[in-house]
């Protein structure tokens, strides 16, 4: 019997396999509360992204300020783990700027600022409509309700508008500015800061609807909540397993939504930033995007069709590209019967990505698919391998395939590990970096490519469709994919102490038919989203 | 255990080099200079780069896909002592001959026998080059993994530490390379140079990438002579001090709810939030005499995209680049600037960052029209990006050439901030006579560190060299010097000694 869970409990697959094998968040013994109960959560800080999403849908910004002023984020394989970030001196300098050049510009533009303020200020230091501003802005910003003591603690800064200085060209709006600039240097808008009230379970709290409002926005649109999810929050609608399914059914209308499902499986997959020009990289993403699209919002059903869709998207160039027949209207989905390619596996978006020594890479593409496609960690290299020169046994060697011998040679140290990984990607060796079927290595003719490939202790297969299908009825990518779902919406990896919730979202997920519209809508209904247990040190 | 240098076998490999003092005593004669009154200044300028490219020895080349011999390239030719022959990497400090000593032939000690992280040796580097050396480079401390983590303070920090509360920034960290540039990868720990004390993932110190904001982090400060501009800039800083302690004011509220985990991070951005109000309330800096605002670079050049770290075919024009150079610049003026002012006395400046996959061609493309830079005779244009060039990515050119032209590309960026610095007057003298500037390549040339067999690689931690310029403490630089296989933290402990350090060791590596 194959594993039935991916992920932690796949590590055994890969025993054969010596090397360093990570333990990912097994950081302090086994948490207070049972993780079927409610997961371990902290103090989250925006991803540059999320920032970037907020200040648009807070103020109107679109000059992407945290991508432009922020240091990068790092990816593991999403933008959002908490567990390693860290205030800097640089960080919170950058804020100050970020912040002070945000404010400045919303309130350079009146038909911005018109919707920030809504009332005409009487003077430069109307206390009343400044209170209205904040009335308005702070629920927004800080996504909760707000007190009167909140408000007044900003009022101090109406001194700016009202001073008398000559040189100083101020008025009502120097005070909505740097009320802005403080909210937005805020840590509690910065940060997702859940804390919950104490319930039955001790170490368990129970999230207010606010906060559980957040924790939707931020998985499903990488955004604040909009007003109607913080009208919401306010009427207690949250509090339900029914108001919170019914809430995220609407929100997975939005374009949002979908964008953010388009980012999650570019992070997860390892295409987010595909290397080739900008108008391949378009049409790529337009594909990859459209089939994440059909397969769970467009054509509710199994989500399985991400892998074994037997058509796919493209336009005329892209049609062309992939040597396919074009589509009917310029742009549309056309059929794969006859290629060896199936769902996403076929898409030039997962074919370019992990290549290596310009060409594809056998030993990357395994690593791919043991790592994001099966949730398998794989050793990396012992360190007297320098992995950064392509194999050197063979090196004289014409074709590709007879230079990775060393790899498959038993009596060689190699081949432990990499047993695991290249045959997988020699079975993907007739597609290209850009995709496209071939015959041969570039280049060369006589060195045929065979393309046949195997998942050691699974089986045998040939290209794109065969491995899918592989995966698929082997139980990999439904556990895998819960389990890269599970981290993304945690902003942290799993630890072992989660294997028997995995298990558990794995069977509903199953039991639903691989609907993943609706496992998202479960997974945020569940008594188990609106709570959380604290973090152990 | 602190790792002695074996004085004796310094002095015994000395005496087949062409230099008649031993290292140490040559570089610093005395301890301070008498004649020095204003503060010692201490820079480490760090290049993700290594001397020469796999496979090719240091007089050999591939250039426009023709074999060349040639000499004069490897950055630390064979002539030593003092009138030094400049190489190619070295151009770029003409006429500053007398302002710089290199040290060559330095290495970082491994275990040849053992790629176990438990065999390495003591200031030791762990058998995965890139990674491994990061660790006893940088801190002088042994790294036992492949991680980008320095377990000990480094040197700059080090110095930043002694002049803690004197100067209006403990440090001043910046980094050229804005992005890792690999898709589908991230930094990982390869965008950090400097480290706090003890060392590891907590003491890590984040670099600014953005000049935009370093500027004003250092020079918004700064009261305009103007009276209006004056009154404006009251009105400013006030207004900045409000809103600062505005979210200063909710630290204890939104602290004192949330579990201890939660806390020490809340906690921690508080405390950088404190850290830079203290620094806009404190007494601002007057622009005088040498020091003063210098002009605003504006925005940032925008940041490139990314490409599959590969060679020349598959590292597009458009990606991989976010103008490093005028990037590298301003950092450099801002390091200038904040030295000359004194507004701190400790900086670090990462051009590129370790496995530096920064697209290679426009670099080597402007060689020789970027300010500073001098296109060597035999010159093609690199594909590839740096990482790649230095393992050959670029069929048609390979070897030391190429690999000198984009490491003097690097060391233009040191020259410059030198000659900055030594056109600066201060006291009697210059500012770069009260200052110790390192550069430090990433790695050597030689033995393989992973199979410890291969020669002529670039995976080395043997043949590694630093520049070290100034004459803060008494330093009496304009040498090369043989470091006859010393531990570059030796170079890193001098430099500290200059720039007022007492003590005698960095990490397990001791004088």
């Amino acid at each position: 019997m194959l594993p039935r869970v991916a992920g932690v409990m796949a590590l055994v697959a890969i025993v054969a396999c010596t090397g360093q094998i990570g333990q990912t968040g097994d950081r302090a013994g086994p948490p207070a509360v049972d993780p079927i109960l409610a997961v371990e959560s902290g103090v989250r800080r925006l991803s540059q992204a999320e920032l970037d999403n907020t200040l648009r849908d807070l103020l109107g910004e679109d000059t992407t300020p945290a991508t432009r002023l922020l240091n990068e984020d790092e990816f593991r394989p999403f933008d959002n783990d908490y567990t390693i970030q860290q205030a800097s001196d640089a960080l919170i300098t950058s804020l100050e700027a970020l912040a002070e050049e945000v404010a400045e510009r919303a309130m350079s533009d009146a038909a911005r600022r018109a919707a920030l303020v809504p009332c005409t200020p009487a003077n430069a230091g109307d206390e009343q409509c400044f209170r209205e501003f904040l009335d308005a802005f702070l629920p927004r910003a800080l996504r909760r309700a707000v007190t009167t003591e909140d408000i007044d603690s900003y009022i101090p800064l109406l001194a700016f508008a009202s001073e008398d200085n000559a040189v100083v060209d101020n008025d009502f709006y120097t005070a909505v500015e740097l009320a802005i600039s403080a909210v937005l240097q805020d840590p509690e808008f910065l940060y997702r800061v859940e804390q919950g009230t104490p319930g039955d379970t001790p170490g368990l709290l129970e999230l207010d609807g606010y906060e559980v409002a957040s924790r939707m926005s931020y998985l499903l649109w990488a955004s604040m909540p909009d007003d109607p999810l913080l009208a919401a929050a306010a009427a207690g609608t949250l509090d339900s397993p029914e108001g919170r399914g019914a809430e995220a059914l609407r929100m997975l209308e939005d374009a949002k939504a979908r964008t953010q499902l388009h980012r999650f499986h570019a992070m997860w997959l390892g295409y987010r930033s595909i290397p080739h020009s900008a108008e391949l990289a378009g049409a790529f993403n337009r594909e990859t995007s459209a089939l994440i699209d059909r397969v769970i919002l467009d054509e509710p059903g199994s989500y399985l069709r991400l892998f074994t869709m037997d058509e796919t998207f493209v336009d005329d160039s892209l049609a062309d590209h992939y040597g396919l027949p074009r589509p009917a209207d310029g742009e549309g989905w056309v059929s794969y019967e006859g290629t060896g390619r199936a769902g996403i596996l076929g898409h030039g978006a997962l074919l370019a990505a992990f290549s290596k020594f310009e060409d594809t890479s056998p030993t990357q593409r395994g690593i791919l698919v043991r790592t994001r496609f099966m949730c398998e960690e794989v050793p990396r290299p012992p360190p007297d391998v320098d992995a950064d020169q392509p194999p050197q046994g063979a090196m004289d060697a014409l074709c590709k395939y007879d230079r990775y011998a060393e790899h498959r040679d038993q009596s060689s140290s190699c081949a432990g590990c990499h047993s695991l990984v290249d045959p997988i990607g020699f079975g993907l060796e007739n597609y290209d970096v850009a995709g496209r079927y071939r015959e041969h290595d570039d280049g060369l003719p006589e060195c045929l490519i065979e393309g046949s490939g195997e998942i050691v202790g699974v089986g045998a297969f040939n290209g794109p469709a065969e491995l899918s299908r592989l995966l698929v009825d082997n139980d990999y990518v439904d556990a895998c994919a819960v389990q890269q779902f599970l981290t993304f919406a945690m902003g942290r990896p799993t630890t072992t102490y989660e294997a028997e919730l995995l298990q558990e979202m794995v069977e509903s997920f199953r039991t639903g038919q691989h609907d993943f519209k609706a496992f998202i809508i479960d997974f945020i209904a569940s008594d188990r989203f609106a709570r959380r247990a604290q973090e152990r040190l | 255990m602190a790792m002695k240098i074996n004085r004796r076998a310094v002095l015994r490999g000395m005496a087949s080099a062409a230099v008649s003092l031993p290292l140490l005593e040559c570089m610093l004669p005395a301890r301070i200079s008498s004649a020095q009154t204003a503060p010692a200044r201490y820079a480490i300028l760090f290049a993700g780069q290594a001397l020469g490219c796999d496979n090719y020895a240091k007089n050999q080349s591939r250039i426009d896909g023709q074999s060349v011999t040639e000499g004069g390239h490897y950055v630390a030719d064979t002539s030593y002592g003092r009138g030094f022959a400049l190489t190619t990497p070295l151009l770029p400090l003409q006429g500053m001959e007398n302002d710089f000593t290199m040290v060559s032939n330095l290495a970082i000690p491994f275990n040849a026998s053992s790629s176990d992280g438990s065999a390495v040796p003591s200031g030791g580097a762990y058998r995965d080059f890139h990674g491994g050396g990061c660790s006893p480079l940088l801190s002088g401390t042994r790294s036992t993994a492949a991680e980008f983590t320095c377990n000990g303070i480094t040197s700059d920090q080090v110095i930043a530490e002694l002049n803690a509360g004197q100067t209006t920034h403990k440090s001043l960290v910046v980094r050229s390379q804005p992005s890792f540039y690999v898709s589908g990868y991230s930094f990982a720990g390869r965008q950090y140079i400097s480290y706090g004390p003890g060392g590891g993932r907590s003491a890590r110190i984040e670099a600014q990438a953005s000049p935009q904001v370093a500027y004003r982090s250092l020079f918004t400060g700064f009261v305009p002579d103007n009276d209006d501009d004056a009154a404006r800039f009251d009105f400013e800083m006030r207004a900045r001090r409000s809103v600062l302690d505005l979210v200063l004011e909710k630290r204890a509220k939104l602290v004192n709810n949330v579990g201890q985990a939660d806390q020490e991070r809340l906690e921690r951005h508080f405390d950088e939030i404190r850290d830079l109000e203290n620094r806009i309330g404190a007494l601002p800096p007057i622009a005088s005499g040498e020091c003063f605002v210098p002009p605003d670079p504006g925005a940032d050049p925008p940041i490139g995209g990314d490409h599959d770290g590969g060679g020349t075919g598959s590292v597009g024009p458009d990606s991989g680049y976010s103008d490093e150079h005028t990037r590298s610049r301003i950092f450099a003026d801002l390091i200038h600037m904040a030295f000359v002012c004194d507004l701190t006395r400790a900086a670090s400046l990462q051009i590129t960052a370790f496995q530096s996959h920064m697209n290679a061609r426009p670099i080597a493309d402007g060689l020789g029209t970027l300010p500073g830079t001098t296109r060597p005779a035999r010159w093609a244009s690199v594909g590839g990006d740096l990482h790649e060039v230095g393992h050959n990515g670029d069929p048609n050119n390979r070897g030391q050439i190429p690999s000198a032209g984009l490491l003097q590309w690097h060391i233009s960026h040191y020259a410059y901030l030198i000659d900055k610095l030594r056109n600066s007057p201060e006291g009697g003298g210059s500012v770069l006579d009260n200052s110790v500037i390192i550069f430090t390549p990433e790695a050597g040339h030689g033995l393989q560190l992973n199979d410890g067999t291969s020669q002529n690689q670039t995976h080395s931690v043997e043949n590694m060299v630093m520049l070290m310029a100034g004459r803060a403490g008494g330093l009496n630089p304009g040498e090369h010097l043989n470091g006859n296989r010393a531990h570059p933290a030796t170079v890193l402990i001098t430099a500290m000694q200059a720039a007022g350090y007492t003590g005698n060791t960095l990490g397990d590596v001791s004088l």
